[in-house]
């Protein structure tokens, strides 16, 4: 049975949703289809010149640069996942604790997670020059974004310290959920703080473990801006830096070579997008126990 | 993430999630306090002892790299070789030359401009879509708002190439739209994050009030604008912040489509002056806190709103 002007609701509906549905399908659905195309071309500054089938994709296993830049970006990942992970749970820890001004240090520790990232690595390029704040205090003498040993090593540093804020907030949430009942009881057995902490808020942390991971991981494959500005957009010193974003961003805007640019995106796509699906199948488990 | 939406289904507003992790209470956990149990209170303290000793620590790492950065760029030149605290000669002057010299008092203003349009355009149509999709009837919204959802899938960094190529000849009309506010504008006109939040938030306004509206004789967009929008301030509040603040600081697209200097945004900036004037530090540091100060003022005074975002993008993954 047909409700009286729903015709006319419909039409209102479609009219509401059009710009919006408009902008998504033009640059979000629309491009992703588009960035496969243009992949299966030798693509130039002006336009397609031939059509190579999947090539990009296999000469991308032969590709030096782009095999050194997996090799950063995961190199990174390894690092920088555990580093966000450990810091973001001892905030959150921390924070979670009847303390004083207790509100004033969660705003406070998540802030660079909001804060400009060029900003913030202009800060870090101030802090870690060879005449910075940071050899001053330990004594070194190290050009950390000038040197090829400790370049990625100080961008690894510089966003575990930035993203570790918003792990802390996911972490915090983890906490909570955790049942008050469950400590009771450990006090009851008298269990100090870290046996506490050790045997039950970290197991009991799992699905929240699994769920910063992954987002710290996703958040690590597309490491960019750092990368860019610490190296005048070159990924040096001598490659260090050279991360599979900027790859794909000089290999397009440089190189002006679409397609192989186009089928990195692809390649990068496809592993985020695995990734992404299975932490919502672990949460869907999770959601159903 | 529930991906196939239950209309009828009313979430608490998305704001109220993570409110409590902002507002503090409860806590729970590790800080259960331990009445009762002989023997406890030396337990106790010393867990106070080792969470205040963590807490200095942290706070050490997160404030003085901030701190020290805002004192250099309150000093002379020369005065940022050595590494007292604070400044002995307290100056402008680093403000002054970036603002003027090396023309950050234009980047402000591009930031503004870009900033402010999407701003105002991802709210409205946010709004109007998110509107349509939790109240609306039509066939298809579904299907529809489950695309919308699956924007979220898609990494900016796969949308780099077709987004450059589609903006340097543009489909059917054959714009060019790099280095084109126009151009960055269309890309971030709306974002599928801001609609969810708006949808989420209208399906928590009970129905009485269009109904009544309805009754008036009131059209649609009138119910919608006049009646709808008005009650859902808290969510508008979020997602314009949500949004100024995404565009503020984005580096990613700006560097990539705002390329002349005439429309470099204030984050450009910072990147490229670091590029050719690395050493002036404090100049460079005062372009700094100039980048960084409208979203700090934004979260001084609108922290909890922050928080939806990070609501919202535990929902997207």
């Amino acid at each position: 049975m047909r409700r009286p002007g729903a015709g006319r609701e419909a039409l209102v509906g479609y009219a509401f949703v059009l710009l919006p549905m408009a902008v998504f399908v033009l640059f979000f659905i629309y491009p992703m289809v588009y960035a496969i195309y243009i992949s299966r071309y030798n693509w130039g500054i002006l336009g397609p010149l031939e059509r190579v089938g999947w090539k990009n994709y296999t000469s991308l296993w032969h590709d030096t640069l782009f095999r050194r830049a997996i090799k950063n970006t995961l190199e990174y990942t390894v690092w920088v996942v555990p580093a966000q992970m450990a810091l973001g749970l001892l905030m959150a820890v921390v924070v979670n604790q009847r303390i004083r001004f207790r509100t004033f240090f969660r705003g406070a520790f998540y802030f660079p997670s909001l804060a400009s990232s060029a900003a913030i690595t202009a800060i870090a390029i101030y802090l870690l020059n060879i005449n910075g704040l940071v050899n001053k205090i330990f004594g070194l003498h190290i050009a950390w974004f000038y040197d090829s040993r400790t370049a990625l090593p100080a961008i690894t540093g510089l966003n575990a310290w930035t993203t570790a804020g918003t792990m802390m907030l996911f972490y915090l949430a983890a906490l909570q959920a955790i049942p008050t009942d469950v400590y009771e009881a450990a006090a009851i057995d008298g269990a100090g703080p870290w046996r506490t902490f050790r045997k039950i808020t970290f197991p009991l942390l799992k699905p929240g473990h699994f769920f910063v991971a992954v987002v710290s991981i996703i958040g690590a494959m597309k490491v960019f801006d750092q990368n860019y500005i610490v190296s005048h957009g070159s990924g040096g010193p001598d490659y260090a830096t050279y991360s599979i974003v900027l790859d794909i961003y000089n290999t397009a805007i440089k190189d002006a070579q679409l397609g192989l640019a186009a089928a990195m995106g692809v390649v990068l796509f496809v592993v985020i997008f695995v990734l992404t699906i299975l932490q919502w199948a672990f949460f869907g488990r999770q959601e159903a126990a | 993430m529930t991906a196939g939406p239950e209309p009828s289904s009313a979430p608490a507003p998305p704001l109220a999630a993570f409110d409590e992790l902002v507002h503090g209470e409860p806590a729970a956990g590790a800080s259960l306090t331990a009445a009762g149990i002989p023997g406890r209170g030396r337990v106790e303290r010393i867990q106070k002892i080792v969470a205040y000793t963590a807490l200095i620590l942290i706070s050490l790492l997160f404030f003085v790299p901030f701190l020290w950065s805002l004192s250099t760029s309150f000093k002379p030149l020369p005065e940022t070789a050595h590494f007292n605290l604070l400044p002995h000669d307290w100056t402008l002057e680093g403000y002054r030359q970036a603002l003027t010299q090396y023309n950050f008092a234009r980047y402000m203003a591009n930031s503004a401009i870009v900033a402010g349009s999407i701003t105002l355009t991802s709210v409205f149509l946010a709004a109007l879509g998110g509107y349509a999709f939790a109240r609306l009837r039509f066939p298809g919204r579904n299907i529809l708002f489950f695309l919308v959802l699956g924007t979220l899938m898609i990494p900016d960094q796969l949308r780099l190439v077709p987004i450059y190529r589609m903006l340097t000849i543009f489909p059917v009309t054959h714009w060019n739209l790099v280095d084109t506010y126009q151009g960055y504008w269309a890309i971030r006109m709306v974002s599928a994050t801001a609609l969810f939040l708006m949808r989420q938030y209208f399906l928590t306004i009970p129905r009485d009030l269009e109904e009544a509206a309805k009754l008036d004789g009131a059209g649609y967009f009138k119910t919608f604008w006049r009646v709808m929008l008005p009650l859902a301030g808290p969510a508008l509040a979020a997602v314009a912040i949500l949004e100024f603040q995404g565009t503020w600081n984005d580096f990613f697209w700006a560097n990539l489509l705002l390329q002349s200097p005439d429309h470099w945004t204030v984050q450009v900036g910072v990147a490229q002056f670091s590029f050719t004037y690395g050493t002036l530090w404090n100049s460079l540091m005062a372009a700094s806190m100039i980048a960084l100060a409208p979203v700090v003022i934004v979260y001084l005074f609108f922290q909890r709103y922050f928080v939806a975002g990070v609501a919202s993008a535990g929902v997207k993954g």
